[in-house]
């Protein structure tokens, strides 16, 4: 059998590496990704493992490169992504990386170190700069107060921090000024800049802690600077303060320290300032020219950092990942070697070997030496996939991992599960949307899936590609036979029935028929694919589609559950389970033969022999024909009707001999309920009681149970009431379900009514309105109305009842049909494999942007 | 529509509505403490990067990743504190009324120890650049850095504190006094003592839930505070009126206990004032100085972890903040206390840590 319809065999093996190849070894089956690696130190600490030093130099070379990473991405520099696949470095080549790495660190640090004092010195002219434009400002305003400054009376020698406010040396240039100008004597202010959104408690803290005696002058500095240490542009404000006295001077200045708010000197003289602000221009020049050198000095280390970050990312990753792997092993003291176990698919044993054959050749050392072990526990299930039947499988996953080597319903899957939402999802037009677009995913599927989009949405639409286009495809075919395109019909082959009457015959008889009796109404032969057409007119059409999907959910469910039973059959003869299929699937078989199969059964019997043909007797015409829903509760409680009267009247029964068939087929299944309930049970019971008195030669009996060709399953200690409640609670779900699940499947006609009812609504409703509308403005509602119609119907029905049909259709393969083989208690084989790593690692970074 | 409203306030999962998203959120950060294992591996880590290497694998995932080796006590700090403090501004962020105010609260005792911090500071001629990163980041506002301003506490009311919501709690202390040692020790008892009341009635005006779970990690605190107060004052200049002064009134001790701690005069005579009351007796027993004993200060410390684990008992109260924050700190005490350990390589002392979960 195929490696799709169960899981591969995988091999538990054990490997001797010699401790000089064990890293290139490794380093190959991590290219390869076949060999999943068991961690034989569970109980070893991270910290106390044998390679945590090499883990911990790579994670410091990760850091190196994320800051790197960091800075590259600040300045927006592209990183190239050559898509190239570096080997793991050799570990004699790490000490190069970590010390190319080390080097570049080093020399950004200083690069930015530099350049942040840079920008500290710049920012610190531009607000200087800002500042004596503004107070200029302000100095103006207040100019009569300050008539002296006119005179430039100031010595203009005077030490910039001394500069802005007075001292007691100005005494004699007080004396020179007019009298009533000496309370201003020991005004002195100073000027800064601050953060724009403390002002506020700036100034009202300078204000309560000064009582009101310092006057504050504040002009907002329109164009934001940048934070030199965080590289963020901030807004801010120049202040100037003006206050009298020495100890107002101290609080003030404390104030300002606390506020974090920069102070800078202002000379007092226009002319002063005048001939400061032409200095400090001069300086800002200068400095823009040697941080632009700065800059293109960083920018030039940077991106000769970014050609290669990516394949340096790539060669640590790799690293790190083989001496984890290496972490999971055993130290073998004696031969100085590594000891790891390991699964491998057993296909692959010789491609593993050659991959441990590259390894040691690269090293140089004694071959690696492979032995496959026998295992006491349940290998991994390993399902190889391609890129078609991966979403299939994950449908399946997602439910649960299959036991070892069971059946594996995703092969089924792939045609029931898009055939099951098709039934749901019956309409041509909105099928032909959903094939489109899952072909065109399929179609740019390269350059789509090589573009990494973070949208959680789009990544699980592009995963189910094949899904959706399978899903869409099959739609279609569904619509052609419900005969509905945006809820409208196609009268390709033209009707099968004509209307004679005329109009006004059709007015008056409110309640009249169609008779497939008369030839001039109906042809008599039907429609040749789908449904009549003329059915869209018929005011009964909800009645009869509701018959026929009711039927045919009832019918496809039945052959679906029916399939799903079949499919234990073959679990039980490969796990060799004899007793299983006596005792639970010939009885189950014949419980859904007996009932729901008949049920299927009555209904194929009522199409195909009731009809309304002209030499039809009376017993078999529509009106005749008994109600199958009747039939089957009266076969249920086992109650008979009267014989019919004559050839002339209607009969209860659809062939001879019905009742005593029916009431046969009940008793058998009502029998089949007690044979699932103790059947197993017993024969158990009686086989240990076997083994008991044989003593020690009972173990045949218990490897009756267990197959010669499954790994030897330690013997179990057969609880009789352990085993007696699980067959019970197997007994009862599996007869409740079926009558549940039968149910169950009526949710095919129910989405399917759903669906079409919608779309004739937003057909009715928004489309009609706009087709009603006469003239230009009809054509001009049309054209609005058709958008909204369009959108909704993308929106609404496409996508929304695309997913609760999806949701719908993944229930009924999870509950109803798996729940009648599957077992799903197994675990993936997750394969040491440097392909999946990087993946999850890049995915990470990704997120952490 | 007022019974209605009624209704829906007295149905405890109305809290919810506003609550529901933060409550789920801190429930899982506290599933991120570390449990006994895992101080159990720690104790193990021969260096601080074994200690980095295991705390990956825990909730702190990649925390220290960008530090450069070898690491810092003090790094590894700041880092547990960062994440801490991120934490809990997320929440603040999101918080609603009640809640809001809530962990407002929370911050003001933060706010306390920063202010007092700073005032000793200053009075010893520290810059206040040195000491803003010893501050804890909870408790900064706007004003903090110019509290130098202040030289006596009508000074540091006047003009610092008017504006913050600390204002409330400072009504008692105001004085012409310079501020000294003694003096800022008293401030910062006496906005204590006002803060845990105020915030102990909140809780209780909250009522349901909140209150039955905060009052009596609260009154522990307030207790703990009193027995603390009246230890330390022993050999110092503090009058017995101005120590009873300090107690908070809203803990299990007044006002009898406290009563009998403002006589108290040696250690001897409060631990007879806690014999009157069960859990404080039994933490008292077995705390000593001597190798081998717990301080009292581990005990009292233990018994707030098992209040704080045992407020995650209940459900739809704004309490699980609260003891979150307190829960995590001690663990980063804990991680703190294990790597100082490591890093001074005295290894005797290192099971000190007071375990959590």
């Amino acid at each position: 059998m195929g490696s799709l319809f169960r899981s591969e065999e995988v091999a538990l093996c054990q490997l001797f590496l010699q401790s000089e190849s064990a890293y290139t070894c490794v380093s190959e089956l991590g290219e390869l990704g076949l060999v999943q690696f068991r961690d034989l130190n569970p109980d070893v600490n991270a910290f106390q493992r044998k390679f945590v030093n090499e883990v911990r130099r790579c994670d410091e070379m990760e850091r190196k490169l994320r800051y790197l990473e960091r800075e590259i991405r600040r300045d927006a520099i592209p990183m190239q992504d050559t898509g190239d696949n570096p080997e793991a470095p050799m570990p004699r080549e790490m000490i190069d990386l970590e010390a190319n790495f080390e080097k570049l660190e080093n020399e950004l640090k200083e690069v930015n170190s530099n350049a942040e004092a840079l920008k500290r010195n710049y920012l610190e002219l531009t607000e200087l700069r800002h500042i004596l434009k503004k107070t200029q400002v302000f100095f103006d305003e207040e100019g009569h107060l300050w008539p002296w400054q006119a005179e430039a009376m100031y010595p203009p020698n005077l030490p910039p921090d001394q500069a802005p406010y007075f001292d007691d040396d100005d005494e004699t240039i007080n004396l020179l000024t007019d009298i009533s100008l000496h309370q201003l004597k020991h005004i002195g202010f100073v000027a800064g800049v601050i953060l724009r959104e403390r002002v506020a408690s700036f100034e009202r803290m300078l204000w309560r802690a000064c009582r009101g005696n310092v006057f504050l002058r504040q002009a907002q500095i329109e164009e934001p600077l940048e934070d030199p240490a965080t590289g963020e542009q901030v807004y801010k404000s120049v202040f100037i303060i003006f206050f009298q006295g020495e100890q107002l001077k101290l609080r003030v200045k404390k104030i300002c320290e606390g506020f974090r708010a920069t102070m800078y000197p202002c000379p007092e003289a226009p002319a002063d300032r005048r001939e400061m602000a032409m200095g400090v221009k001069t300086r800002l020049d200068d400095l823009n020219t040697v941080l632009s050198q700065t800059q293109d000095h960083r920018h030039r280390v940077l991106v000769s950092a970014a050609r290669n970050l990516r394949s340096w990312m790539l060669k640590v990753w790799k690293i790190k990942a083989i001496y984890h792997s290496l972490n999971m092993f055993n130290i073998d003291t004696i031969q100085n070697g590594l000891i790891a176990e390991c699964w491998i698919p057993v296909p692959d044993l010789e491609t593993v070997q050659l991959a441990l054959r590259r390894g040691t050749e690269k090293s140089g050392s004694l071959p690696a030496i492979l032995n496959r072990l026998s295992c006491v526990e349940s290998p991994p299930t390993f399902h190889r996939t391609n890129k078609f039947t991966r979403a299939f499988q994950g449908l399946i996953d997602s439910y649960g991992v299959a036991s070892y080597r069971e059946m594996n319903p995703a092969v089924y899957t792939i045609i029931t599960f898009p055939f099951l939402f098709a039934i749901m999802f019956g309409d041509l037009g909105h099928g032909i949307i959903m094939t489109l677009f899952g072909a065109w995913m399929v179609w740019k599927e390269k350059p789509l899936s090589v573009k990494k989009v973070d949208s959680e949405i789009w990544n699980i639409f592009f995963g189910g590609r094949y899904i959706i286009l399978l899903m869409g495809t099959f739609s279609m075919y569904t619509g052609i036979i419900y005969n509905d395109v945006f809820s409208k019909s196609l009268n390709l082959f033209g009707s099968s029935w004509h209307v004679p009457f005329n109009e006004s015959t059709i007015r008056d008889n409110r309640e009249i028929m169609l008779d497939p009796k008369q030839p001039d109404q109906y042809e008599g032969t039907p429609y040749p694919i789908g449904l009549d057409p003329l059915w869209q007119l018929a005011a009964n059409k909800i009645n009869f589609l509701n018959s026929y999907k009711m039927k045919i959910s009832i019918i496809f469910g039945i052959v679906h559950m029916m399939f799903g039973i079949i499919l234990s059959l073959w679990n039980h003869r490969f796990f060799n389970r004899r007793l299983n299929v006596l005792c639970e699937f010939i009885p189950q078989v014949l419980f859904m033969s007996c009932l729901f199969v008949y049920l299927t059964l009555l209904v194929f019997i009522k199409w195909v022999n009731y009809g309304a043909g002209e030499d039809v007797p009376l017993v078999l015409t529509p009106g005749c024909a008994p109600s199958i829903l009747i039939t089957f509760i009266n076969m249920v409680l086992m109650k008979g009707y009267e014989e019919a009267k004559g050839p002339n009247s209607c009969s209860a029964y659809m062939y001879d001999g019905q009742f005593y068939l029916q009431r046969m087929m009940v008793v058998v299944a009502v029998i089949c309920v007690p044979w699932m309930l103790v059947a197993k049970p017993y024969f158990l019971y009686r086989a240990s009681k076997q083994r008991a008195m044989l003593g020690t030669g009972g173990v045949e009996g218990a490897m009756e149970e267990t197959p010669s060709t499954m790994p030897v399953q330690p013997a179990e200690d057969h609880d009789m009431s352990e085993i007696l409640i699980h067959q019970g609670i197997h007994t009862i779900e599996f007869v409740l379900g079926s009558v549940s699940h039968t149910a169950s499947y009526l949710r095919l006609w129910a989405l399917s009514l759903a669906h079409a009812q919608l779309s004739e609504v937003l057909w009715g409703m928004v489309l009609r309105i706009g087709l009603s509308t006469a003239g230009t403005t009809g054509g001009f509602a049309m054209y609005f109305i058709f958008a909204a119609w369009a959108t909704l119907t993308v929106v609404i029905l496409v996508l929304m009842e695309g997913l609760s049909a999806f949701l719908h259709t993944l229930r009924l393969h999870w509950v109803e049909f798996q729940s009648k083989f599957y077992e799903g208690q197994g675990y993936a084989f997750v394969p040491f494999s440097f392909d999946s790593i990087l993946e999850a690692n890049e995915s990470t970074v990704t997120e952490a942007k | 529509m007022f019974i209605f409203q009624n209704i829906i306030i007295m149905l405890d999962s109305a809290f919810n509505i506003d609550c529901g998203y933060l409550e789920g959120l801190v429930r899982g950060f506290r599933n991120g403490i570390l449990r006994q294992h895992d101080y159990l591996n720690l104790v193990q880590c021969e260096s601080l990067d074994d200690l980095k290497l295991h705390l990956q694998s825990t909730d702190y995932g990649s925390f220290l990743a960008n530090e450069a080796s070898p690491l810092q006590v003090s790094v590894i700090d700041d880092k547990l504190r960062e994440k801490l403090v991120i934490e809990f501004q997320h929440m603040r962020n999101h918080a609603v009324e009640p809640l809001a105010t809530f962990m407002d609260y929370i911050t003001y005792g933060y706010m306390i120890d920063n202010i007092v911090l700073l005032i000793t500071g200053a009075l010893h001629q520290r810059p206040i650049s040195e000491l803003m990163p010893k501050c804890h980041p909870l408790g900064t506002f706007d004003q903090i850095e110019a509290i130098n301003v202040a030289n006596t506490s009508v000074e540091l009311y006047n003009a610092v504190l008017v504006d913050t919501p600390l204002a409330e709690f400072f009504g008692e202390c105001v004085s012409e006094q310079d501020l000294d040692e003694l003096n800022i020790e008293i401030i910062r008892n006496t906005l204590y003592k006002a803060y845990l009341e105020s915030f102990y009635n909140y809780c209780k005006n909250l009522g349901g839930p909140t209150a039955e779970v905060m009052c009596p990690i609260l009154a522990f605190e307030a207790d703990r505070r009193a027995f603390i107060i009246t230890v330390n004052s022993f050999g110092t200049e503090l009058t017995k009126e101005d120590r009873a002064k300090l107690y908070p009134t809203c803990g299990r001790l007044y006002p009898d206990g406290l009563a009998a701690l403002a006589r108290a005069d040696d250690p001897e005579n409060v631990k007879q004032v806690a014999e009157f009351y069960a859990e404080y007796r039994a933490l008292f027993e077995g705390a000593g100085n001597n190798p081998g004993e717990k301080t009292l200060e581990d005990k009292f410390f233990e018994y707030e972890v098992k209040l704080n684990v045992n407020a995650f008992m209940h459900q739809f109260h704004c309490g699980v903040f609260y003891s979150y924050l307190r829960l995590k700190e001690q663990e980063c005490r804990n991680i703190v206390w294990i790597s100082e350990c490591i890093a001074q390589k005295h290894r005797a002392k290192i099971d000190n840590y007071i375990p959590i979960l």
